[in-house]
């Protein structure tokens, strides 16, 4: 029985793969961790395709309201445009309601905008930290399509692999058997070790480098720091 | 045990191809080798020819080794960077090393660069590209000093500076505008310097240090590292665990029984001539 | 608990390295001296000419490199196609005809050169990819050049241009071709219609390379960047 090829099929019977891709990998690497009555958020500043570096510049940090901040990484086509459509929301709702949205609230948008889009998913590695109802750090982790996962500190992103199991180590004290656990780091202790879990970043992932940025939020709002890495 | 055991053949054992393809069919990733995405260079001066590479060896997006020994021994008179699979090109230029010097024990000369030239390309085009060494081959020999570059599909090219790996496009660059016959060593060093490290920032594939051969008519100047480009981020913390952080779950000793205790003087001194 | 994404592994294959993985990357890419190559017989001799472009993708990667090549001392030969193949039959070819003449006690016949080029080339024609010219000059039959393309055929003609600017100026030989020109004619003919195909051509360019051989000897002449013939720009 004779049958026509399709597209996809070529005569040697080898499926060949499209060649185009609506997605690009532009690294980023995104930490956050928070503790009572701060959060730190911060982010690397290299923004790069393949082997080359498009910028040694690009803050992957926004600031959404005053209390809450979004890291986000991944292909970045998307986080321009995932992040446009969540500030206009944001912007609509404080029309609306004449306030500025809750960091709770405002990480279930982020959610719903991510699931929306569920058979054709921004590709982003999204991390929002803010403060809760008591004013303490909270951080919010996502998947691409709009899992969600409140905690205390987390990594995403690039080289996510490499800091996350840090943290629950020295963050989260897993896997220590004389450790005193539940409780939160301070301020100071916080931002040592994300320095520390960039710097190690850098050493050992390509898409990590030139330079730290950090959001540090209070109540008092947010304070922005900038540490230079290496920039191989 | 046979009085005359067979000599093991040359070449490469295959036995495992249609296991390892049948695997992939399947579905099994097969494990990655370990890629120096790299920036190699060479460029020829008055006097000599000076090798430059960077350290960085890669698996993906990992940085695999930090620092990659990339500028390989060939002969006293001959040295070679390898770019592309690290472990293709330590085994081509290790085997044509070997080989070198056999020819040099047979003809006792020194042997000339072309011979390393001939015995890399032909080995890399038997293999049709799959042995995926990109190299810069230079030395000096009765003719003077040469370099060339070699792709793994075993052709080559000779020139009067040369770039390869992932970086040999930045690298290049810096060649293309300030390159010129007939420098010093002096200049030719900055020049190497500034093109590996064009590569090392511009290109993800390259980084860390930067590594030096110099090689002249009186003799070889192997630099490693000739230049930390980068210097190393300042951790803030300490990581060290506290007593007791692993836990003990089970206790259980095997006491020691001293049978017999022996003291041996050693009166000798240690022999370290070798 | 369950979750069908995993934070950091997304079902749809977004990994862009594993995407550098498969396609194999430029700088390990085969080169090829995707090229113009042109020979043109005369009164006395022969004219064989290249440009000196050498490609990797889009990269250039040698911009002098020499593909006139000699085989032996009163023939040379041109190539096209994957640098490391044409090299890889020169190199043998030119072992297998220096023990030729050695036996033979005087200079091989153009034709005996060309026969182990097409021979080499026919025999692995579907592992080679080279498109080779043989020109030379010897003293039974004069100058005269061979063609022999990728198949692995073997065919003389008194002109002809190979490689893939080659086919920017079959009009120009047709056109342009004369036979019995001087020397000087010949050369001015080779010269101007490799430029001509640098033009056009991406994969051509650099400087023009010439070999004339005739019964003297060869003579090699570099045509330099700057000093190619210009034609309606002025």
């Amino acid at each position: 029985m004779q049958r026509s090829l399709n597209n996809s099929e070529t005569l040697s019977g080898i499926i060949q793969k499209p060649q185009f891709s609506p997605y690009t990998d532009n690294g980023g690497t995104v930490i956050a961790v928070g503790g009572k009555g701060f959060v730190i958020i911060g982010c690397d500043s290299r923004l790069s395709s393949g082997y080359t570096i498009n910028t040694r510049f690009q803050p992957k940090l926004f600031k959404l309201t005053p209390q809450t901040v979004l890291g986000s990484a991944g292909c970045w086509c998307d986080v321009l445009t995932f992040v446009r459509l969540i500030e206009a929301r944001l912007k609509m709702y404080s029309y609306e309601h004449n306030k500025t949205m809750s960091t709770p609230a405002t990480a279930q948008l982020v959610s719903i905008m991510l699931y929306y889009k569920r058979f054709f998913p921004y590709y982003v590695s999204n991390l929002v930290a803010g403060l809760d109802e008591e004013g303490n750090g909270v951080v919010y982790s996502y998947d691409p399509v709009g899992h969600c996962e409140q905690s205390t500190y987390c990594a995403t992103g690039s080289s996510s692999a490499f800091i996350q199991p840090l943290l629950d180590n020295y963050v989260g004290k897993k896997n220590i058997a004389n450790a005193e656990k539940g409780k939160l780091l301070t301020q100071e202790e916080a931002l040592r070790v994300v320095n520390d879990a960039f710097v190690s970043a850098t050493e050992r992932n390509m898409y990590c480098g030139d330079s730290i940025i950090l959001n540090i939020i209070t109540e008092k709002g947010i304070e922005e720091r900038v540490i230079p890495l290496r920039k191989d | 045990m046979a009085l005359l055991p067979d000599l093991p053949k040359g070449g490469f054992v295959f036995e495992n191809f249609q296991r390892n393809e049948f695997l992939k069919a399947k579905g099994f990733r097969a494990p990655k080798a370990t890629k120096t995405g790299t920036t190699i260079v060479g460029c020829l001066v008055k006097d000599g020819v000076i090798l430059g590479a960077d350290t960085r060896a890669t698996s993906g997006s990992v940085i695999a080794d930090k620092y990659s020994d990339k500028i390989h021994y060939m002969a006293k008179n001959i040295y070679c960077c390898g770019a592309g699979t690290a472990a293709d090109t330590l085994y081509v230029t290790r085997m044509v090393s070997s080989n070198l010097e056999l020819h040099r024990l047979n003809t006792n000369r020194v042997v000339p660069v072309i011979c390393a030239l001939r015995m890399l390309k032909q080995h890399l085009f038997r293999y049709q590209g799959y042995v995926s060494a990109a190299l810069v081959l230079a030395g000096v020999d009765e003719d003077g000093a040469h370099l060339y570059s070699v792709t793994p599909h075993g052709s080559s090219d000779k020139l009067p500076f040369t770039t390869m790996g992932s970086g040999s496009l930045a690298a290049m660059a810096v060649f293309e505008t300030r390159w010129k016959p007939n420098m010093t060593i002096e200049e030719g060093k900055k020049l190497v310097r500034d093109s590996v490290a064009a590569g090392i920032f511009n290109d993800l594939g390259s980084g860390n240090n930067i590594d030096m051969c110099i090689i002249t008519r009186d003799g070889v100047d192997y630099m490693r590292p000739y230049e930390e480009a980068n210097l190393k981020g300042q951790r803030l913390n300490s990581y060290v665990f506290d007593k007791g952080a692993t836990p003990i779950l089970t206790v259980h000793t095997i006491p020691l029984e001293v049978e017999e205790v022996m003291v041996r003087h050693m009166d000798e001194t240690m022999d370290t001539s070798a | 608990m369950d979750v069908s994404f995993d934070r950091n592994q997304s079902s749809f294959d977004f990994n862009t390295v594993e995407a550098c993985d498969n396609v194999t990357p430029e700088w390990l890419e085969p080169d090829s001296t995707g090229t113009t190559i042109m020979a043109v017989e005369f009164a006395d001799g022969v004219v064989i000419g290249a440009d000196s472009r050498a490609t990797r993708g889009f990269y250039v990667s040698n911009r002098v490199s020499d593909k006139v090549n000699h085989v032996s001392d009163h023939i040379y030969c041109c190539r096209s196609g994957s640098a490391a193949d044409t090299q890889a039959i020169l190199d043998t070819i030119r072992y297998h005809l220096s023990f030729y003449e050695m036996e033979l006690g005087e200079p091989a016949l153009v034709k005996v050169a060309a026969n182990l080029f097409k021979e080499m080339c026919y025999t692995y024609r579907d592992q080679l990819t080279a498109g080779i010219i043989v020109a030379g000059w010897d003293k039974r039959y004069g100058g005269q050049v061979y063609s022999i393309p990728l198949g692995g055929m073997m065919v003389r003609q008194s002109a002809i241009a190979g490689g893939s600017g080659g086919t920017y100026i079959y009009g120009y030989i047709d056109k342009f071709y004369k036979p019995r020109m001087t020397r000087e004619e010949c050369i001015k003919f080779v010269i101007e219609g490799i430029s001509l195909a640098m033009e056009r051509d991406a994969s051509s360019g650099g400087v023009i390379r010439v070999a004339i051989i005739d019964k003297e000897g060869v003579e090699k002449k570099i045509i330099a960047g700057g000093d190619l013939p210009k034609f309606h720009e002025k």
